[in-house]
């Protein structure tokens, strides 16, 4: 195993690591926030649902790019390209858009959200309006994975 | 990632505040014209939350859910304190001090009374100890109860604007010396109206930074006109307008002053302010409903009910 697929193997771990983390926390806040509503009314368990699943994403997108580092580099097929540093330093480059952002966006879309659990819990007809406004953050994320995606997809292996 | 730690209690207490009367509700019950459609309304709000005439039950729900109560018991201060009034008077007067006592309180009856017997106040909470000692020495020793009440309730505003400062955020903080002035300004009208001596003042009023005790007794000592014409320079010309007319509406405005510091904490999704809000709510409705019962009781018309009303948080 050479140290470009070293590097381009953390590279691969960082995004579904830090991605992971900041969805954990988010969904983790969200499901707190529910379960003080549910506890009290158990018939808003599905609106609250919508929401927490929300931040979930974040740790799907660390998933996807780690997979294309994982499939463009071989290691999946059992035949793992021997990459040189540089090219190793570019597959790492590529997967910090979505692990940091990933990591972030994962947590200020949980506290988001876990503010619309209150909207939720008084004004269940403007659930919509609370599932909107955290949505808004997933932008990022998807941005970012956007830049990840392109940039493993272009690196000459 | 401040006051997430409440996460889970702030979405327990947003479901709950659908329990709470609203101003439909209010209205309603102030044109029922029986006791059986007032009890039907409130049941028909309340099937979901805590019975609305048992605030200690809105008490313990708080406390189950709150990661940390430290803050929020300061809502209990005056309670607690009200109790060791209760206590020591009925210690001095070979009495049953249960039926005295307010709940919910940070500090149990029998604890409180154990400690004032065997005068082992280590027992009791830190910001009651050196009131406690003092105010059982100067009962003991005056026999004077009003003058140890007024000891005891300043030691009671001033545990709750040290506590604020030392637990509290701006809410809390802003609570303590809310419920400061409004009972300083009572307290100095009162000693006023009463010629009470500058002695007596210094123990009865606590001040705080938004009236400073010595500026309050200098007014409270030059006369009723000297009083209302220093409160006039202040920020609480209104109340001083109002406490002049009727000391009942002086009162409702100390309960909305309050409430409308509460209402702050409707548009906060975490930390403790909207579990510090719900319980003021739950307390001020209680507030009303008895208000409303006894006005009932004594066939008050609509209109006095409706004036005599405190504001609502929903």
């Amino acid at each position: 195993m050479t140290n470009g697929l070293v590097l381009a193997l953390i590279g691969a771990a960082l995004a579904a690591l830090l991605a992971g983390i900041g969805s954990a926390k988010g969904v983790s806040l969200v499901g707190e926030a529910a379960s003080g509503v549910v506890s009290v009314d158990p018939s808003k368990f599905s609106k609250v649902l919508l929401l927490e699943l929300l931040p979930g994403t974040q740790g799907l997108y660390g998933l996807i790019a780690a997979m294309f580092i994982l499939i463009k580099t071989n290691v999946l097929s059992g035949n793992a390209a021997d990459l040189t540093v540089q090219q190793g330093l570019a597959f790492l480059a590529a997967s910090l858009p979505i692990a940091v952002v990933g990591l972030i966006s994962g947590i200020m879309q949980g506290r988001t959200a876990a503010a619309g659990v209150s909207i939720t819990a008084k004004k269940p007809d403007h659930n919509g309006k609370a599932i909107i406004m955290a949505a808004m953050v997933e932008t990022y994320a998807i941005l970012a994975l956007l830049i990840s995606v392109l940039m493993i997809l272009n690196i000459a292996v | 990632m401040n006051g997430t730690k409440y996460a889970n209690a702030v979405g327990a207490v947003r479901a709950m505040e659908n329990t709470l009367l609203g101003k439909s509700d209010m209205d309603q019950l102030i044109n029922a014209r029986s006791k059986a459609e007032v009890n039907s309304i409130i049941a028909s709000k309340n099937g979901g939350g805590a019975k609305s005439e048992d605030l200690e039950d809105v008490w313990n729900m708080l406390r189950e859910y709150a990661p940390d109560c430290k803050e929020l018991e300061i809502l209990l201060y005056r309670n607690d304190f009200h109790n060791l009034k209760a206590v020591l008077k009925a210690i001095i007067s070979n009495r049953d001090p249960q039926q005295y006592y307010i709940s919910p309180s940070n500090v149990e009856l029998s604890v409180l009374t154990e400690a004032i017997n065997s005068k082992e106040y280590d027992a009791l909470p830190e910001y009651m100890r050196d009131a406690a000692a003092e105010a059982y020495e100067l009962v003991t020793r005056t026999l004077d109860g009003q003058l140890s009440d007024s000891l005891i309730d300043t030691a009671a505003l001033k545990a709750m604007q040290k506590s604020a400062e030392k637990f509290g955020g701006e809410f809390m903080q802003q609570y303590a010396k809310l419920t400061t002035v409004c009972s300083d300004i009572k307290t100095a009208y009162r000693c006023c109206l009463l010629n009470k001596s500058s002695q007596f003042m210094e123990t009865a009023v606590c001040g705080s930074e938004e009236l400073e005790k010595s500026e309050l007794i200098k007014a409270a000592l030059s006369g009723t006109e000297g009083f209302f014409g220093f409160l006039e320079t202040t920020d609480y010309a209104n109340a001083a307008a109002l406490l002049k007319d009727s000391a009942a509406q002086y009162e409702k405005w100390c309960d909305d002053v309050i409430m409308e510091l509460a209402d702050g904490a409707r548009s906060q999704a975490f930390g403790s302010d909207p579990l510090a809000a719900y319980y003021i709510a739950k307390e001020t409705e209680i507030k009303n409903l008895r208000i409303l019962s006894v006005c009932k009781e004594f066939g008050a018309d609509k209109e006095t009910i409706t004036e005599r009303m405190r504001k609502l948080y929903v």
